[in-house]
């Protein structure tokens, strides 16, 4: 009878632990498979890797660029930005609505999330905080770069995955992940 | 121990009084920017505040140039959203709603809660109400998807009002009388909250898989799948669509 009082909090623990999210740092930390399969390859997509000074180099091109993989909204001033999961912020000139259009594009590799205050903008890039000073965009400078800030984005910053669905190459951990290229790849790691 | 407390709060009083006054002068350049429902970061005063899955980090930006990580608090659950009102910060997590006083602003602390079943969240928030939406499925939990509505005016006990069913709701902003909420590819429904607890539907957008809104003066910004979508809410019941800007 002592047991009674157990049998549900450890039904109820037993099922949130089947609700837990496999996150990206756990893909790697599968086990392998008892018995060997077939390796089988598929159309997918490859890491880029580059060096971290390629990683974190901020660039700013006048122009649209398309919107692929379209994250965060931001508003400020006459401005809105749209964040390119992994790969920067779209720059959108708003000073009249009716004739808005996308102005230009900040490259910040790794990035997913802007704020803005004093006209800096601070972003993620793998798991640093950036602040990037753009009173005028052409010469958009990095005021500052806390490193590893977001402990959590170490292994799952936004550019450990590619941009669209489907299976791609598992990134090796202890690189930077700069973009993705599509190419024959084994069924492992796969994005929903 | 009393006078570390007397500091604590000057200090709080301090940055909330500095907080208000970035508000009024929205138009300015020494304002701080407005972000979507579903955003990570958020600005209060002089502090980022940021939330991964597992936890809140706060960074002193006081001095651009030099920011520092002042506190980073790990939570068990895991955490959407993050959504600033004058000095509290709401946290849309998948088990719940979160409220952390700024009191202290280098190092937000819990002090209300309302937990619900599992399932993705953002919130937003006045003096007196929040509006969630949960969305249950097989990848967020099995909450039942909808709008949920809570009264906040006793901040450490949330309570749920209302809830109104909505397939797929993600993100939400709110203007003066209207509510706008995301409902992927049923739409942009809007919302009179003129009864605050009591939201009544009034119109829905469709045409576009809807995911985040910002009300930003009298243009209603919205993320679509497809590209950005600009609205006219100078009268906040009635958009008029102006643009969208295809991706």
């Amino acid at each position: 009878m002592y047991h009674k009082r157990f049998i549900l909090p450890l039904t109820i623990s037993v099922l949130f632990i089947s609700c837990w999210k496999v996150r990206n740092v756990d893909d790697i930390n599968i086990p392998p498979p008892p018995t060997p399969q077939p390796q089988i390859k598929v159309w997918g997509f490859k890491p880029v890797y580059g060096t971290e000074t390629e990683a974190k180099n901020i660039l700013y091109s006048p122009g649209a660029k398309p919107v692929i993989n379209g994250g965060n909204i931001y508003a400020y001033q006459q401005y809105l930005f749209q964040m390119e999961t992994g790969m920067g912020i779209h720059v959108i000139d708003n000073t009249t609505p009716s004739t808005a259009e996308r102005i230009g594009f900040i490259t910040v590799k790794g990035c997913s999330q802007i704020s803005i205050k004093d006209g800096k903008i601070y972003t993620n890039s793998y798991d640093d905080l950036v602040v990037l000073n753009f009173s005028n965009f052409n010469t958009i400078e990095e005021i500052s770069r806390l490193k590893g800030v977001f402990t959590e984005y170490r292994y799952a910053s936004p550019i450990v995955q590619p941009p669209t669905s489907g299976y791609y190459q598992c990134p090796l951990y202890d690189k930077f992940v700069v973009g993705w290229v599509k190419d024959s790849v084994y069924k492992y790691c796969y994005k929903n | 121990m009393k006078r570390v407390y007397f500091l604590f709060l000057l200090i709080g009083i301090a940055f909330f009084s500095c907080e208000k006054a970035s508000d009024s002068n929205m138009s300015l350049s020494n304002a701080t920017g407005v972000g979507g429902s579903m955003a990570k970061f958020t600005i209060s005063g002089n502090y980022l505040y940021a939330v991964s899955s597992h936890y809140i980090y706060t960074v002193d930006i006081s001095d651009p140039s030099k920011p520092k990580k002042t506190n980073q608090t790990e939570l068990s659950f895991d955490m959407e959203t993050i959504y600033p009102y004058k000095n509290n910060l709401f946290i849309g997590s998948r088990t719940g709603l979160y409220i952390y006083s700024l009191a202290v602003p280098s190092a937000p602390k819990l002090i209300g809660e309302a937990k619900h079943g599992r399932s993705c969240d953002p919130v937003i928030a006045n003096d007196s109400v929040s509006y969630s939406t949960l969305k249950g499925n097989s990848f967020c939990g099995p909450a039942t998807s909808g709008l949920y509505v809570y009264d906040i005016k006793n901040l450490n006990q949330p309570q749920l009002k209302t809830t109104i069913k909505i397939n797929e709701p993600l993100g939400l902003g709110m203007a003066d009388s209207a509510l706008y909420v995301c409902c992927a590819a049923e739409g942009l429904k809007v919302f009179s909250i003129k009864n605050p607890y009591e939201p009544v539907e009034r119109k829905i957008f469709a045409g576009n898989n809807y995911i985040d809104v910002i009300p930003y003066n009298d243009i209603l910004i919205c993320w679509s799948a497809e590209g950005i979508v600009l609205y006219d809410i100078t009268n906040r019941l009635l958009p008029v669509f102006i643009k969208k800007i295809a991706n």
